[in-house]
């Protein structure tokens, strides 16, 4: 509670820092000359009262699960955030289970192979990979497969005009697969390949590198020595003993991932076409539309703190003495 | 890692989960259009954004329209005829007898009335476009009467505009609209024209996706002979780069924010890139208030910005299809200023004026948009281009680059020093710009005050209430010449306007109003 206050109260602040008005970037040139509609529009929005008032009253409403009217969707932010999420929240899923696989793997690989070819070449590549711009990437994706080779359907969630699954979570693959719509989920699938490769690159190279950190400071504990000692060797090793011993290091970095792929993943929207809350966030700052400005920082905060607590619960399956303490 | 994400899709593809080839397989069936979408309701009394003028002008049919890219002649729609008083202010519209909106029922005075009543109650962006109407009313089932309080030449050019569709009156009360003076409150009936229509137009909406999509259906009832070509058309929200590679892949695909420069890249005899001059333009001030500024309030420093702007270079800059702004009505709309009319750059004249004006290392700040781009074309580029051209002549200028959410205040209480902004047409008349003269909305913003300049003035009387076109277009070019030989503001460029499409399509012609008429859209 004391959070949600806390942030509100600074996005209320910050966004009436900004020397705008926001009737003056949401109306017209004309009509923003027009008394009358300027009025109405902070009436509208409850900007016609002085500012702590404005705070008390969508404190008020927040209570009762009120976020406020978009001043740019003209719909309530609830249902904004509920159109929104899903939609990032379907591309950050997959990408960041994909790039748990593969980060994971080649860290591993990487770490098992210090300082021989293969070493060098995932190393190499997973820097490569947090290196080059995402959007570039997403350009040049979008560039070979789709436009070049013809592999691959361009931007938007499904082929244009194609009507999606009856709302259940609104993610399209979820919730066509359970409605039984089986070339709405093939749709689908085919119009997450490229953006969710995209950003699964850029999560994949941090956690090989994350992943190589951890499996190589864990291969030095006396506890893999001794187990070396008895005997145990192979997968068994690597899996029961290794890998067990540098998930830790390794879900602390992916839960920041995950929250960050749900929160900024802005400029991969905008190129796939993806309506997602990055694009609702950019937008809503533009305009000073100041209920989904609040709103969505609402949405990160308890994002952020949600994807916290579940790593916490983590750390006590991964490691024993956690749970102990 | 790339690599091994690409190696990832190289295997989804193989497993066959990527698309065949893709191309969609609904040539002829589905129009595609790609903009970027400045959109925020379906409902024309609500609407007023570029992508919403286009969206609801094939759903909500108006009283006039104008005929592919001519807006100089507003032309009979629902009305079948109107006519004006001597004084221009009593409008007279008789509906055409056959219309019909898409459930059946018979277009009347009284639908029209509703419909533009709620436009100026709701108090939304359209309602601007009505300011100085008084009355509107209904006399007989089939004739509507406008009574305006000042001559208003212009309000044939300003019906056609989307926003004035009419509307359903009895469908839209039902779901909670009103036309009452609280409308602005007490109307309710957004939702329901964001997911319904209620017009007589050739198509209806099928659905509305602020975010990503409006999908269009031909209306099975239109009540005119000639129906739209395409069953269904898809409006998409994509980013320049996407629409580029979209266009050239699609079929029955349009895109229209490209700038000059990014459709230069386009390859392939599978598009048409159509170029022609955007009503859109630039133009740049300098504030007249000598509180604000010692600097720009001098006559003479005005006069050598002026003639230091290399405005055939701002053209250039801005790419195929841009040209000078001859003055601050565009080249399309009646009053226009021949090409030849607009002001030339002299070094020369401009270091002159700099040296009678008395100010040593004359310094001014340009405060200009830095988030706005205009048909593609960056303010900040050309702040750039007239900061090196000024420089020449021996004017410094200090770049002030800002979101424009953060500026319009200062703009438009008349504060900054120099000002570098885009104006887009509301409508295709000349007294749009009449906001620029002397004591108007523009002109303010550069203290440019009522009393200052006599012969404007007077000048803007005739012009703006004549409704004879020879004399205001007389009138309005008069105005321009005396703004080009002195006064605040300098008309700079009018970007390039492209519009890209796939070979086949016909009748893609770019309306400053609605950007491409989608029911005219056809296929060759």
């Amino acid at each position: 509670v004391f959070l949600a206050l806390g942030i509100t109260l600074v996005a209320f602040v910050l966004t009436n820092l900004v020397p705008g008005d926001p009737a003056a970037a949401n109306l017209g040139q004309r009509a923003i000359e027009d008394p009358a509609a300027v009025a109405a529009f902070r009436k509208s929005y409850g900007l016609d009262k002085p500012l702590p008032m404005q705070y008390l009253i969508y404190v008020e409403h927040l209570v009762h699960g009120n976020l406020g009217i978009s001043e740019q969707t003209h719909s309530p932010v609830r249902h904004d955030l509920a159109k929104f999420v899903p939609a990032t929240g379907e591309l950050a899923l997959i990408s960041i289970v994909l790039a748990l696989i593969g980060g994971v793997s080649f860290g591993t690989l990487a770490a098992l192979q210090r300082n021989r070819p293969t070493d060098h070449l995932l190393r190499v590549a997973s820097l490569a990979g947090i290196s080059m711009p995402v959007f570039w990437i997403a350009l040049v994706v979008l560039y070979v497969f789709f436009f070049r080779l013809g592999w691959a359907p361009g931007s938007g969630r499904l082929d244009p005009g194609a009507e999606p699954p009856p709302h259940v979570t609104g993610m399209y693959t979820f919730d066509s697969l359970v409605t039984g719509r089986w070339s709405t989920f093939v749709d689908a699938v085919q119009h997450l390949v490229l953006p969710v490769l995209v950003l699964a690159a850029w999560n994949m190279g941090l956690l090989t590198r994350y992943a190589r950190s951890a499996v190589l400071e864990v291969l030095h504990e006396d506890f893999i020595r001794s187990a070396r000692a008895k005997g145990i060797w192979g997968p068994v090793l690597i899996f029961r003993h290794v890998l067990r011993a540098a998930m830790p290091a390794i879900v602390t970095v992916l839960g920041l991932l995950f929250a960050n792929a749900m929160t900024g993943s802005v400029l991969i929207e905008s190129i796939f076409g993806w309506p997602g809350i990055g694009s609702y966030a950019y937008h809503a700052a533009t305009t000073l539309d100041l209920p989904a400005i609040a709103g969505v920082s609402l949405f990160v905060a308890a994002l952020y703190v949600s994807v916290n607590f579940l790593v916490d619960i983590l750390y006590g399956v991964i490691d024993p003495r956690v749970r102990v303490g | 890692m790339v690599c091994v994400a690409l190696a990832a899709l190289a295997l989804a593809l193989a497993a066959g989960t990527a698309h065949a080839d893709g191309k969609r397989s609904t040539a002829g069936k589905t129009l595609v259009i790609d903009t970027t979408f400045q959109l925020k309701s379906a409902d024309p009394a609500r609407s007023g954004e570029p992508t919403g003028e286009m969206i609801d002008k094939p759903i909500y049919e108006t009283l006039l329209t104008f005929k592919g890219s001519n807006v100089s002649h507003p032309l009979p729609l629902l009305a079948k005829s109107y006519s004006v008083s001597k004084d221009a202010r009593t409008y007279t519209f008789k509906l055409d007898p056959k219309a019909r909106f898409n459930d059946g029922a018979k277009v009347t005075s009284a639908d029209v009335v509703f419909s533009l009543r709620r436009v100026v109650n709701i108090k939304a962006i359209a309602s601007a476009f009505l300011a100085g109407v008084t009355r509107i009313s209904a006399k007989g089932p089939s004739t509507v009467i406008i009574k305006t309080a000042t001559p208003n030449p212009a309000l044939p050019y300003i019906l056609p505009n989307s926003a004035l569709g009419i509307v359903e009156a009895k469908v839209v009360r039902a779901h909670g609209g009103t036309d009452a003076a609280n409308a602005s409150t007490a109307d309710k009936a957004e939702s329901y024209l964001n997911t319904h229509s209620a017009g007589s137009g050739p198509y209806v909406l099928k659905s509305f996706d602020i975010a990503s999509q409006v999908v269009l259906s031909r209306s099975p009832r239109y009540w005119r002979a000639k129906k739209a070509y395409f069953p269904t058309v898809v409006v998409r929200n994509q980013t320049a780069p996407t629409q580029i590679l979209n266009v050239q892949r699609g079929v029955d695909e349009i895109a229209l924010d490209l700038s000059p420069t990014q459709a230069s890249t386009v390859r392939g005899n599978s598009v048409v890139v159509q170029r022609t001059a955007s009503a859109n333009f630039v133009y740049m001030f300098a504030n007249l208030s000598p509180s604000i500024s010692s600097v720009t309030s001098n006559p003479h420093f005005q006069a050598a910005v002026r003639y230091g702007v290399d405005y055939a270079g701002l053209a250039r800059l801005a790419g195929t299809g841009a040209i000078q702004a001859a003055g601050i009505i565009p080249s399309m709309f009646l009053g226009a200023l021949p090409p030849n009319a607009g002001v030339k750059h002299d070094v020369a004249k401009a270091k002159a004026e700099v040296a009678k004006s008395g100010i040593n290392n004359p310094t001014a700040t340009l405060t200009f948009a830095s988030d706005v781009t205009l048909n593609g074309l960056s303010l900040a580029t050309l702040a750039q281009k007239i900061q090196s051209d000024l420089a020449q002549v021996g004017i410094k200028l200090n770049l002030d680059g800002a979101p424009e959410a953060g500026l319009l205040d200062a703009f438009r209480a008349g504060k900054e020093e120099m000002g570098l902004w885009p104006w887009s047409p509301d409508f295709p008349d000349p007294n749009d710009y009449a906001l620029f003269l002397p004591g108007q909305v523009v002109g303010m913003r550069a203290t440019w005050k009522a009393g200052s300049s006599p012969q404007i003035e007077s000048l803007m009387k005739t012009a703006t209430t004549s409704s004879n076109p020879a004399v205001r277009t007389k009138a309005y070019q008069q105005i321009q010449r005396l703004m080009n030989a002195s006064g605040p503001f300098f008309p700079l460029l009018q970007p390039g306007q492209v519009t890209v499409y796939t070979k086949g399509l016909t009748n893609v012609a770019y309306n400053p109003v609605w950007f491409v008429d989608i029911a005219a859209i056809g296929h060759s």
